[in-house]
């Protein structure tokens, strides 16, 4: 049954966001000067200064439980806050920067170990948290992700000092819905943390190797690619220059398929050797960039979204700029039998012969250094399905696709969540997006489902179910506009409402692709659910 | 009325004889608000006649147990971790208990009650060691304070209590108390003796799944019986079929300890607390509508929206009016028979009342 509103935690999340100073200018310099004058042995000092009070050396001159943990940059930023925002540590932000990167870079996690739950540092909306292994996601991943646990290593005993402070700090969590109707305690003082341990150890092999690896520099010219959700495809060049150590200046030139431009400008701080933050304007928007470079130093990946809305953003991935020929990107990615179509070509080196495979004549329009833009024309008999293009030297397998007709719409996120918005608090919207599917025969006569991304559709919302239908939720809870972002209603008691309810809604999201663009006699629809829902009163770098 | 009710009235009612014989008194609630406000309201005349600030609240006004005399109202502030008594006639601080003390972080969870002769507290303390650069949970206890203690109160006696505790009754016989949590318990105030467990996780109740109770509102006044509402599903009886979520009450008469458990209905609606009528075989229960449950049968009688939510519900010594309170900065007034509303009183500064318990005195 439900919990009282006693049982509430606090939050209390100031904007303590990663490299949050970078946005201002001034700060920027000031940062820049703190942290070209100081290395790793400066953040050691730092610590000893600002810590050491609380945080005693055992013999080896380890602080205690400082020495005991490994996290993300994030995870420091945050427990950091919790030292200033509960036990009144005074901390300049120019020492916590330079503390945040000593622990990060000495007490960080591998790629490897961070990879599964990289979804949350990167603030990706709508995906599923991960799963904890049995009562684990019961225990402690009812008020916050899995993935915040998941982005942390320590042993049994730090694990349990955890436990303890947390029920110390929450000391109604052993009353709450899902907590109650076990001994909450003892299963938090024995079970979870030996368990924690195991999963999630301090002392790892990919941690040791990783402090092994060679420094990774970034510097050079980048090939990009990325999507974002309700806007297009887009690509373009990153030249990116180191001007610290981990510490890089770049600037974009990029477009959307549709020819917009996304230039701009980005100052970033590699962390743990390979994770990449950096403050960007894009555009007109200001950014925040979440990447992680590969360990060999040729790939850097990840999302940038709105420094104010996180749910808004892009997929990024970059390719260093080499000697062979490549291919990386095909825009659009889908064409039509019997239409003529103009198609970028995304790569370098792209000269020599041009060809689509069957059934689609291509003919080179602009050759450009990183690009390659043709008219296709595709026959009206074409077969449906995916092409690998070729140029000279350059493949690129599945990199575009045929199709006669669309068979299915998914939309994505198949279920989202949209917060109210009002007061001091934004709202949080919703992007969907969709995947256009046609089904052609495949090996041993099953059905190949054949993506075709995004098609242009028309949104609309409808309510969810027999109850939303009756509350006219459709009317209350916001709109969804043409490019598939839903806009949720303001907070608060709405008088137009029985019982003066909230503007709270559960709704079906419908994509319509119509009869003649779908390629058959009637429209394809595509839906998802979307449940709109009350404010979030924190917004902690890891949820 | 059958003579089976009348019977089942019969047994229901010490408090009536008693409120019969004290012929001055009357019905006052006692209710708290945030930042710091304690409130004396004359139920009859729907008017707040006392209207007190708690020292050192800290924005935060919990539960409030009244001494049996009527007198004095202690009230658990400061984010649970003191207790202040306060004179309803005068607003002065009469007592006070100061759990916390440098190193060790000491939160009572709701959970105290002042014995029938008025002479001992009992807390339920959920300590928490305060280290240089971790917290350190420590096994929860009882504190037993003496009322006469003064404005420095200190436990005179402590022992060990299991977790999970959220509320404290104590027995009509001075010598034990009840704690409610997984299950019920009964000690021994003198020694700290576990005399007694008896089910609530464990209930004996056929055909159910272990329940859910969360009762912070330790309200048995005016009938000397405590209610709460029960949680479960049960399994329908051939066997087949989903479970059913189910509302059942829970009574346990503090002066003779019987404990049981009736279902009421197939949960419909969510009742946070309940309170016995003293005139009648029916229950009150409050949340976002105001319900009265039948004894004789179990079952509803009633159900109103209420006006916003409350989490607590009061009647009235006579029986014939109820009070929804415990949310926002109002207290509302029905009518016991028809649930129609007779009246909304105000409290002053208008700060919320949601973590508090609010009771009925009679002085
Ligand atoms: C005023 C005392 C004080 C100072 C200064 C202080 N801490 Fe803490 N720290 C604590 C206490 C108390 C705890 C245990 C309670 C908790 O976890 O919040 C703690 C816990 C921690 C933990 C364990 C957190 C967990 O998730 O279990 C880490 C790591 C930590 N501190 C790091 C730091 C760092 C880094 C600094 C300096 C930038 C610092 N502390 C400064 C008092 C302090
Ligand atoms: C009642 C809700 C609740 C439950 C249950 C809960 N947590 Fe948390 N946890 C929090 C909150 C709130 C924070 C953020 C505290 C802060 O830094 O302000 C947090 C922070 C954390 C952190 C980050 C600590 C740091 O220093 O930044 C870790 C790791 C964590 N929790 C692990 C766990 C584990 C393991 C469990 C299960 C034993 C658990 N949590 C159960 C509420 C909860």
């Amino acid at each position: 049954m439900s919990t009282t509103s006693k049982a509430e935690n606090t939050g209390g999340w100031a904007l303590a966001v990663l490299l949050g100073v970078l946005a201002a200018g001034a700060a920027t310099r000031a940062v820049a000067a703190v942290t070209a004058t100081t290395g790793p042995a400066d953040g050691a000092t730092l610590v000893k200064t600002y810590c050491g009070a609380c945080h005693l050396p055992d013999r080896q001159g380890t602080l205690a439980r400082i020495g005991d943990e490994r996290k993300t940059p994030e995870g420091w930023v945050m427990t950091i806050f919790r030292m200033q925002n509960l036990h009144g540590l005074q901390l300049p932000a120019t020492a916590r920067d330079t503390i945040v990167r000593y622990l990060a870079d000495t007490r960080g996690l591998a790629p490897s170990e961070a990879a599964p739950a990289r979804f949350a540092l990167e603030r990706r909306p709508n995906v599923p948290d991960l799963a904890l292994p049995g009562d684990l996601q019961r225990m402690c991943a009812r008020c916050h992700s899995a993935a915040r646990i998941a982005l942390e290593r320590r042993d049994a005993a730090d694990w349990l000092k955890n436990a303890n402070w947390h029920l110390a700090e929450f000391p109604t969590i052993e009353y709450q819905e899902g907590a109650r109707d076990r001994h909450w305690w003892r299963e938090a003082s024995t079970k979870v943390p030996a368990e924690l341990g195991r999963l999630f150890p301090l002392h790892t092999a990919a941690w040791a190797a990783w402090q092994r690896h060679a420094p990774i520099d970034l510097a050079g010219r980048w090939l990009v690619r990325g999507d974002e959700p309700g806007r297009g495809t887009y690509w373009g060049t990153a030249e990116i220059r180191r001007t610290a150590a981990d510490e890089y200046r770049t600037t974009y030139r990029l477009r959307f398929a549709d020819g917009q431009a996304l230039d701009g400008q980005s100052h970033a701080i590699v962390y743990t050797g390979y994770e990449w933050r950096g403050t960007a304007t894009l555009g007109d928007r200001s950014t925040h960039e979440v990447f992680a470079a590969s360990p060999g130093g040729r790939r850097l990946s990840g999302r940038w979204f709105l420094d104010d809305h996180a749910e808004i953003g892009a997929d990024w991935d970059a390719v260093r700029a080499g000697r062979a020929p490549r291919i990386v990107l095909v825009s659009p990615r889908a064409i039509r039998a019997g239409t003529s179509t103009r198609v970028t070509i995304v790569g370098e080196h792209l000269g020599g012969r041009v060809d689509l495979g069957a059934g689609l004549r291509a003919r080179v329009v602009h050759r450009g250094r990183t690009s390659l833009v043709l008219q296709v024309d595709a026959a009206a008999h074409a077969a449906p399905g995916y092409r690998t293009v070729r140029v000279g030297g350059a493949n690129a397998a599945d990199a575009v696709a045929v199709y006669d007709r669309v068979d299915r719409l998914d939309v994505t996120p198949a279920y989202a969540i949209a917060r109210l918005g009002g007061g001091k608090i934004d709202p949080v919207a919703a992007q969907f997006a969709v995947d256009a599917i046609e089904e052609i025969p495949g090996p041993a006569s099953k059905p190949q489902a054949v993506h075709l991304g995004a098609l242009p559709v028309a949104w609309s919302i409808g309510p969810f179910d027999a109850q939303a239908a009756h509350d006219r939720d459709v009317d209350f809870a916001g709109r969804i506009d043409s490019r598939g972002r839903f806009l949720p209603a303001g907070a608060g008691p709405n008088p137009k409402r029985p019982f003066h309810a909230d503007n709270t809604g559960n709704l079906e999201v419908i994509a319509t692709l119509p009869p003649g663009a779908a390629g058959r006699p009637t429209a394809v629809v595509g839906k998802a659910h979307l449940v709109v829902t009350v404010q979030r009163w924190n917004t902690p770098p890891i949820y | 009325m059958n003579p089976k009710t009348l019977l089942r009235l019969a047994l229901l009612l010490p408090a009536i004889a008693q409120a019969a014989s004290a012929a001055p008194k009357k019905d006052y609630i006692v209710t708290g608000s945030k930042p710091d406000r304690l409130f004396l309201i004359d139920a009859a005349a729907r008017r707040v006649v006392g209207d007190f600030k708690i020292p050192g609240a800290h924005d935060w006004v919990g539960t409030i147990v009244p001494s049996p005399d009527g007198r004095i109202a202690y009230v658990l502030v400061n984010r649970m971790e003191s207790i202040a008594g306060i004179d309803l006639g005068t607003g002065k601080e009469v007592f006070r208990a100061d759990l916390s003390s440098p190193g060790e972080r000491v939160k009572c969870l709701f959970a105290f009650d002042v014995t029938p002769d008025g002479k001992q507290m009992l807390v339920y303390e959920v300590p928490v060691k305060l280290g240089l650069s971790e917290y350190q949970v420590e096994p929860t206890r009882f504190a037993v304070f003496d009322t006469n203690a003064g404005l420095h109160a200190k436990p005179v006696r402590e022992f060990p209590a299991p977790r999970r505790v959220h509320t404290l009754l104590t027995d009509k016989n001075d010598r034990t108390f009840f704690a409610l949590g997984f299950d019920l318990y009964e000690y021994d105030i003198a020694t700290g003796k576990r005399l007694e467990t008896r089910g609530i996780r464990h209930w004996d109740h056929p055909g159910h799944s272990r329940p859910d109770l969360l009762a912070f509102w330790p309200v048995s006044e005016p009938t000397g019986i405590f209610a709460a509402p029960i949680y479960s599903t049960r399994t329908p009886a051939a066997g087949h079929g989903a479970p059913v979520p189910v509302t059942s009450l829970m009574t346990l008469n503090l002066r003779t300890g019987a404990l049981a458990y009736h279902d009421v209905e197939k949960t419909s609606a969510l009742i946070f607390s309940t309170v016995l009528s003293p005139t009648e075989p029916a229950a009150f229960g409050a949340y976002t509508q105001l319900t009265k449950i039948g004894l004789d049968p179990y079952r509803v009688e009633k159900r109103v929206d209420l006006p916003h939510t409350y989490y607590a519900v009061l009647v009235s010594t006579d029986g014939k009016e109820v009070y929804t309170a415990g949310a926002m900065c109002d207290v509302t007034v029905f009518d016991a028979d028809t649930l129609a509303e007779k009246a909304n009183i105000r409290l002053p500064g208008c700060g919320d009342q949601s973590v508090t318990s609010p009771r009925l005195v009679r002085r």
